[in-house]
């Protein structure tokens, strides 16, 4: 029950004094809230009392029938009546009629306990308080009056000081002569060279009189001697043989009979791969074919367990590493397709693909390269051949497609004539293309070698549209603009010369080597390594002068022109049974590996001897000399 | 004085020669045509060579001695001639050493 006078305020324990006035308590719906709260008054009697602490008004007994207690003075009502019960004549301790406490006195309204307390001793005794019972009781919140406040203002006490005054005073002064002064030091006697004192020279003189005549012979006999002529010291370890590095095989792909149709090496030289698949099949290859790639360098390298195998659903005829990115790698299928694996992807290689829309090529792509973009030399699109005539430029575009860029057609009525060529069989217009190379001094200039084994020379840079009524979403352009002579049979291979801006050579079915210079159609040199097919031709990137080719009868053929230009000068035999050589790479990092796959499904990597990795002196002079002599 | 002078200037204009220096018995230059850095590095050196070589003829041979020493090198080739006197425990002895350049020599045309 709350002393008259308190003032409504939310306690310190958060309760408000008294509920809403007319909210039920859910526990007794009927009831009326919280005479525990101290409100024990009738609602009705005094509508003003809805501040909480407003003095009790004594329940008058008219309408104390309707009032409910509130749910703590049932149980007090109802137990009161047991004598045993009956705390009434006591204070109850607990719940004294204090100042502070509810509506105390249980029987105030008439049906009280039968206590017979009176609903007097407090202010205003609320009904349905039993005496004795658990009563609820508010208690003011304690209260502690706020000290920071106060203590503030206690504390606070203003101060002022000040300095003492600071005198300041100013002066100022100038030169007025002034002297200019320069110091150097000198430089230190040489240590050494205290020339000595006198006594030596009499010594000195005498001693080279002495030597003189004896160094002075010397001297002349150096320019006479022939003794050094030709000698020749080369300090490095030789070594004077070719040896098998490495023999590497897949023996799932070796079980299905796939030969390795193409190697290539990485952009690091440390990763080579192999691509399977057949080259002597005639007709629609149904046959899945894999990528297997090896790393060199790695410890532990098994020869028969390739570090990254890519299972492809067609077969796959040539591969190309990227030149800057080297776990990106790019493939031509049978089916015409191009792909682009990321072999860092053990999961998921697949990177991009050209599917197969109406740009791509309709026969088997024979190489693929990658070709530094014009304007960004950092990025890359790839090129492909196909025997459908089509040499086509992809770029990367989204979503794991290759788009087509750029696209040429070879028609055999654009073919220039220069050359007197067989004539086309009817029906005839599509120039298959077999084999592509790059110049490396032109990036716009390229080499393709054709079915009909003629070389032609090509450029990207033409803008002659090209006859062909194959569907492309491009305009195919004709790029050819030379023609060299043929072989006598398609070319499979061809390779432009890294060290000199004319020469290429071509390899074919003839079993011939053709050197050609770009600056005339009859080949400078032809040279017959093989009674069977030659596969692939490829310049050293060392040596000017040295080049290499794989033959049908299973062996390597390395060609030093220095040393001879007719015969070869090393013959590597790679398959004991002579089944052929089909694809050969130069590591252009590690320029003494030499990579070669066979029919066997095996690729070898042959360490080459120094002196196929050591350019000699004047080699590159040679080589023009070469061209030259042999063009007159 | 101007014998010492004349006769290293002989010496030195000599067809194909770079430098002349001449080294006394402790190893330290004593004439030189080359630079500081050079004469100090070659003298060091070729001293301790000339005594080995010297010492070993002598080892091989007692009654032989060395007369000359050349070191054949990719780029020059240095000529040592020592004193006769050399490492007799007399404190005068002497090397004149010369470099010569044989490639170098035929464009120089000395």
């Amino acid at each position: 029950m709350e002393t008259p006078g308190h003032k409504a305020r939310p306690n310190s324990r958060g309760w408000r004094r008294g509920k809403t006035r007319g909210a039920s308590n859910p526990r007794r719906p009927e009831s009326d809230p919280g005479p525990h709260l101290g409100w024990g008054s009738n609602p009705d009697s005094s509508p003003s009392s809805g501040s909480s602490l407003r003095p009790r008004p004594h329940p008058h007994p008219d309408q104390e029938p309707s009032l409910d207690p509130g749910p703590y003075q049932d149980t007090g009502r109802d137990s009161e009546p047991s004598p045993d019960l009956d705390f009434g004549t006591d204070p109850d301790p607990i719940s004294s009629p204090g100042p502070d406490s509810g509506p105390d006195s249980g029987p105030g309204p008439g049906p009280g306990p039968g206590t017979g307390r009176d609903p007097g001793p407090g202010p205003g005794p609320g009904p349905g308080q039993a005496p004795g019972m658990l009563r609820d009781e508010t208690l003011d919140g304690a209260t502690v009056p706020s000290l920071w406040r106060g203590s503030l203002e206690i504390r606070s006490e203003p101060k002022i000081c000040q300095t003492a005054s600071i005198s300041t005073s100013e002066d100022a002064c100038q030169a007025r002569e002034q002297v200019d002064a320069e110091v150097q030091t000198d430089p230190p006697c040489p240590v050494a060279l205290r020339y000595a004192s006198q006594q030596d020279i009499p010594g000195l003189a005498s001693f080279l009189r002495r030597v003189e005549n004896l160094i002075i012979r010397e001297l002349d006999k150096n320019w006479q001697s022939h003794a050094f002529d030709g000698f020749e010291v080369n300090w490095t370890e030789q070594q004077q043989t070719v040896i098998c590095q490495h023999t590497l095989c897949y023996p799932l792909a070796q079980a299905q009979k796939l030969q390795v149709t193409s190697v290539s090496w990485n952009a690091t030289g440390s990763v080579v791969a192999c691509s399977y698949g057949r080259l002597d099949d005639g007709d629609w290859s149904m046959e899945k074919s894999f990528v297997c790639t090896w790393n060199l360098d790695r410890r532990g390298l098994n020869p028969r367990q390739p570090c990254a195998v890519v299972e492809v659903p067609s077969s796959v005829m040539c591969l190309a590493f990227h030149p800057a990115q080297p776990s990106h790698i790019a493939g031509g299928l049978y089916s015409g397709e191009v792909v682009v694996w990321d072999m860092s992807r053990p999961q998921d290689p697949l990177l991009w693909r050209t599917g197969m829309t109406d740009d791509t090529h309709t026969d088997p792509v024979y190489q693929v390269a990658w070709l530094p973009e014009p304007r960004h030399s950092h990025r890359f699109r790839l090129l492909s051949v196909s025997t459908d005539g089509k040499v086509l430029l992809w770029q990367a575009a989204g979503s794991g497609q290759l788009q087509l860029t750029e696209g040429f057609a070879l028609v055999v009525q654009q073919i220039p004539r220069n050359t007197k060529l067989k004539k086309p069989t009817r029906g005839e217009t599509e120039v298959g293309v077999t084999a592509l190379a790059f110049s490396s001094f032109d990036p716009s200039l390229f080499i393709l070698g054709t079915e009909g084994g003629f070389p032609l020379k090509c450029s990207t840079a033409v803008e002659v549209a090209a006859l062909t009524r194959m569907p492309s979403s491009l305009p195919l352009r004709a790029p050819a603009q030379f023609t060299f002579s043929p072989h006598g049979g398609p070319i499979y291979s061809v390779s432009c010369s890294p060290f000199h801006r004319n020469l290429f050579l071509s390899a074919g079915t003839d079993g011939h080597i053709h050197l050609y210079s770009m600056l005339q159609a009859q080949p400078l040199t032809s040279l017959q390594l093989s009674h069977k097919y030659l596969f692939s031709v490829r310049w050293s990137p060392v040596r000017p002068l040295v080049f290499a080719a794989a033959s049908g009868e299973g062996d390597i053929q390395l060609f030093d022109l220095r040393k001879s230009s007719q015969k070869p000068t090393v013959s590597i035999k790679q398959t004991p049974d002579e089944s052929p050589v089909y694809c050969l790479e130069f590591n252009l990092q590690q320029t003494q590996l030499l990579a070669a796959g066979d029919a066997k499904g095996v690729v070898k990597i042959w360490q080459l001897s120094t002196e196929f990795t050591e350019q000699a002196p004047r080699e590159t002079e040679d080589l023009d000399q070469l061209a030259t002599e042999v063009a007159s | 004085m101007a014998e010492v002078e004349e006769t290293l200037k002989r010496i030195q204009n000599h067809k194909g020669v770079i430098g002349t220096m001449v080294v006394n018995a402790e190893g330290i230059p004593i004439r030189t045509t080359l630079d500081n850095s050079t004469t100090v590095q070659y003298a060091g050196l070729l001293h301790q060579l000339t005594m080995k070589a010297k010492s070993t003829v002598r080892d091989i041979d007692p009654q032989n001695d060395l007369t000359f020493l050349r070191i054949r090198s990719k780029k020059h080739e240095v000529m040592v001639a020592p004193d006769t006197l050399l490492g007799l425990g007399l404190d005068y002895g002497w090397i004149c050493a010369g470099a010569t350049c044989p490639e170098l020599c035929s464009t120089l045309n000395m």
